[in-house]
């Protein structure tokens, strides 16, 4: 059974299938030569899910160096920036109940945890404010570059606002014309194993039989391979999150050089809550909400109110959780297929990311070594989805909102992950800091993200004064030096929407 | 507000346009150029790229000066050395195959300069040496933004920090402005460099990278003028 892994095929033609085979070809692009080959095949007839609208900074690396031009990418996908995340109504629920999860880490983070001194003297500013430049940015629309900065560069940390549908077609072109990935469409009507189980076989109605010597399970809620064939199950985690279904629905803006927020804005609801990303063209909203605690109807009415309009909303069932293994013989699951959670926090792509760069990068070189990368694999990857069902929890176990069931019933210490109370305990007489609890190369939140919401959030962490003394005059400096830096950025950068126009009609320069 | 019009020896008979050099004008420390004017350029200041603040587009441009609106070359006796295309121009712009004028502009009048036209209606030596400045302008523009595309698509330009310190205590730091790559320039394979040759380009290039030069030469020119006063004061100040 020892044999090279030289033919990667890739099921599923969504924004998963399509990053994980350009992340493979590009790595491996050297070795097609030789015989190295990825292949995606896609259903003509499945329509793509298209899910998250929003990504990470870590898209912007994953283009690069699949050596996509920031401008195309742009112009393709009716993207726009991202610069972090707005939480309305989630503490108190009152007028002016928000705080930012921005994208920029706080000024100064490796020199002096500023959490103590913000909480000894905020001087009236929100912790993101005190810290990071990026909320002033956000709150007066304006861009994280300016036209001159060079393509996937920024004067402020982004991420990006995407049409997902336009995505998966811009990366198919991408794959095909310039990294060599074979595009087969063809629907697979069989899957044949040998007697350890290694999928060996896609028999297909369309284009005969397509062996290979490993898979991606790229077909979203289908797992035709990782599930129907290998027989791995899901772990569901409805226990913690709550959410069950989302209602999406597409506005226009208000006109057509409306203000574009490059914030993701996540407005807490009577039972869930509702994105609203700004593309050019439109503005995506959508209703993550428990059908346990409250019903179509009810949740229909929420979301026409907050959209201003009747349009019919689409419903998308949700099945949180993920699959008790991604990785089984030689095939691994990516995407929907591996798991889904609500898109509080914008991780599905980047979970997609993660995973195709360790495919990659990790690649097995023989069948023989295959179980040690999938082992590393299911451990590491295992890690990151607690860790974001965790952080996702911590945005509603710090609610202070008491007015329905569902805000109530989040509260529930029997709802919260373990590891989550025990953080929070710890947390009540120390800020999280740095590396202390989340010490991986690639932590998917950092401590960082945990400050944000937990001081976003109102959490009180009991201050040492005299601690606070030793770092006193450091502190101060740093925020000072945010405040001038966040100064500078609104004098010098330029509206949102003005920069998205002008990279559509000049594009950006190379360097 | 602008006020354009096709230049006409009818109208603008009387019309006459100050063309020396002047501060409200000219005091410009980075001035867009054309190849064309390279050569003319790289004995007396450095010519580097820079972006344009509204498309991000690099453009080529003449260093004049080490602070905004600081131009080096513009003295008490008026500009001293080549005068880049885009200031000899004025107030004069090319509509499809005209000449235009822009009649708002300051410079723009019926006396104390240049007049374009003769008492008996013909175009003066003035009027002539623009017309011929705009018909090589033009083209000159297209050639120039072909070049940068040739240095873009081979990777040959780099960002330069400029930074420099007076001697009055003062320090200047030259944001956005990029040069040649030498190091890639060095590394080009041989068809490249052939073809870079063929087009005239090889000369462009080593023009842009002698004229770094003259940074320091005109520092040193700057220098001097700060610490003229200092220099007549007593040694004890």
């Amino acid at each position: 059974m020892d044999r090279p892994i030289q033919h990667i095929v890739i099921v599923g033609g969504g924004t998963a299938g399509w990053l994980t085979a350009g992340v493979i070809a590009a790595r491996h692009k050297a070795r097609m030569a030789s015989g190295f080959k990825v292949t995606l095949v896609e259903s003509p007839n499945v329509a793509i899910i298209g899910v998250g609208e929003g990504t990470w900074p870590t898209m912007r690396t994953t283009l690069e160096k699949m050596g996509v031009s920031e401008t195309e990418f742009f112009r393709h996908c009716d993207t726009a920036f991202k610069q972090g995340g707005k939480f309305v109504g989630w503490t108190t629920g009152a007028p002016d109940d928000a705080y930012y999860h921005p994208l920029m880490l706080p000024h100064g983070w490796s020199q002096v945890n500023l959490v103590p001194h913000w909480l000894q003297d905020a001087r009236g500013r929100t912790f993101s404010a005190a810290v990071c430049p990026q909320e002033a940015i956000c709150e007066e629309g304006l861009a994280p570059k300016t036209i001159a900065t060079p393509e996937y560069r920024g004067l402020a940390n982004y991420a990006y606002h995407l049409d997902a549908g336009k995505f998966a077609s811009f990366m198919q072109k991408h794959c095909t014309q310039k990294l060599g990935v074979h595009h087969v469409l063809a629907d697979v009507t069989q899957v044949k194993q040998d007697e350890s189980g290694d999928i060996t076989t896609l028999v297909t109605g369309q284009a005969g039989e397509i062996t290979g010597d490993m898979f991606v399970d790229c077909t979203g809620f289908r797992a035709l391979l990782i599930e129907k064939t290998l027989g791995v199950g899901f772990k569901d985690c409805r226990d913690v999150l709550f959410c069950d279904t989302a209602l999406a629905v597409q506005v226009p803006h208000e006109s057509d050089d409306a203000p574009m927020a490059s914030q993701t804005i996540a407005t807490a609801q009577s039972s869930g809550w509702i994105w609203d990303i700004a593309l050019p063209t439109r503005r995506g909203l959508g209703y993550v909400y428990s059908s346990d605690h409250i019903d179509e109807e009810a949740a229909r009415a929420e979301l026409a109110r907050y959209a201003g309009t009747q349009a019919e909303a689409r419903k998308i069932p949700i099945r949180a959780g993920h699959r008790e293994m991604f990785w089984k013989n030689n095939c691994v699951a990516v995407g929907l297929a591996a798991g889904f959670l609500e898109p509080l926090e914008a991780s599905a792509i980047m979970l997609i990311e993660l995973s195709a760069k360790i495919i990659a990068d990790q690649l097995p070189a023989r069948r023989s070594v295959m179980d040690i990368v999938a082992r590393r694999f299911n451990e590491v990857t295992h890690y990151r989805w607690g860790r974001i069902i965790d952080f996702l929890k911590l945005h509603y176990v710090l609610t202070q909102r008491t007015d329905t069931a569902f805000w109530r019933d989040n509260v529930d210490p029997a709802s919260i992950p373990e590891r989550l109370q025990d953080l929070l305990r710890l947390w009540k007489y120390r800020a999280p800091w740095f590396l202390d609890e989340f010490d991986r190369l690639e932590e998917v939140f950092p401590a960082a993200s945990y400050q944000y919401v937990l001081y976003g959030m109102g959490f009180r962490t009991e201050v040492d004064l005299a601690d606070n003394g030793a770092s006193a005059t450091l502190a101060s400096r740093i925020m000072e030096e945010n405040a001038a830096m966040a100064q500078k950025m609104r004098a010098n950068l330029p509206k949102n929407r003005d920069l998205v126009r002008k990279i559509r009609d000049h594009g950006m320069q190379s360097i | 507000m602008t006020n354009i019009a096709i230049v006409n020896a009818h109208a603008h008979r009387d019309l006459q346009v100050k063309a020396k050099a002047s501060p409200a004008f000219d005091a410009k420390h980075f001035v867009a150029v054309i190849v064309a004017e390279f050569p003319l350029l790289a004995v007396q200041c450095p010519i580097l790229l820079s972006k344009d603040a509204e498309t991000g587009a690099f453009v080529c441009g003449a260093v004049l000066g080490f602070a905004q609106n600081e131009n080096l070359f513009l003295t008490q006796d008026g500009w001293q050395g080549y005068r880049p295309l885009t200031l000899q121009r004025g107030p004069f712009y090319t509509v499809g195959e005209d000449l235009a004028i822009d009649l708002d502009d300051a410079r723009v009048g019926t006396d104390a300069g240049e007049p374009l036209f003769s008492p008996n209606g013909e175009m003066t030596p003035y009027l002539r040496g623009i017309i011929n400045a705009m018909q090589e302008l033009r083209p000159g523009l297209e050639r120039t933004k072909r070049f940068i595309e040739t240095l873009m698509n081979l990777k040959l330009i780099e960002p330069i920090d400029i930074s420099l310190s007076f001697d009055d205590g003062s320090q200047h730091e030259l944001a956005n402005l990029y040069t040649i790559d030498r190091e890639a320039l060095r590394a080009l394979p041989d068809a490249a460099v052939l073809d870079l040759f063929r087009r005239g380009y090889m000369q462009l290039i080593y023009l842009m990278i002698a004229s770094l030069k003259h940074v320091p030469l005109m520092a040193e020119r700057k220098n001097k003028q700060l610490t003229a006063g200092l220099a007549s004061a007593p040694a004890w100040g």
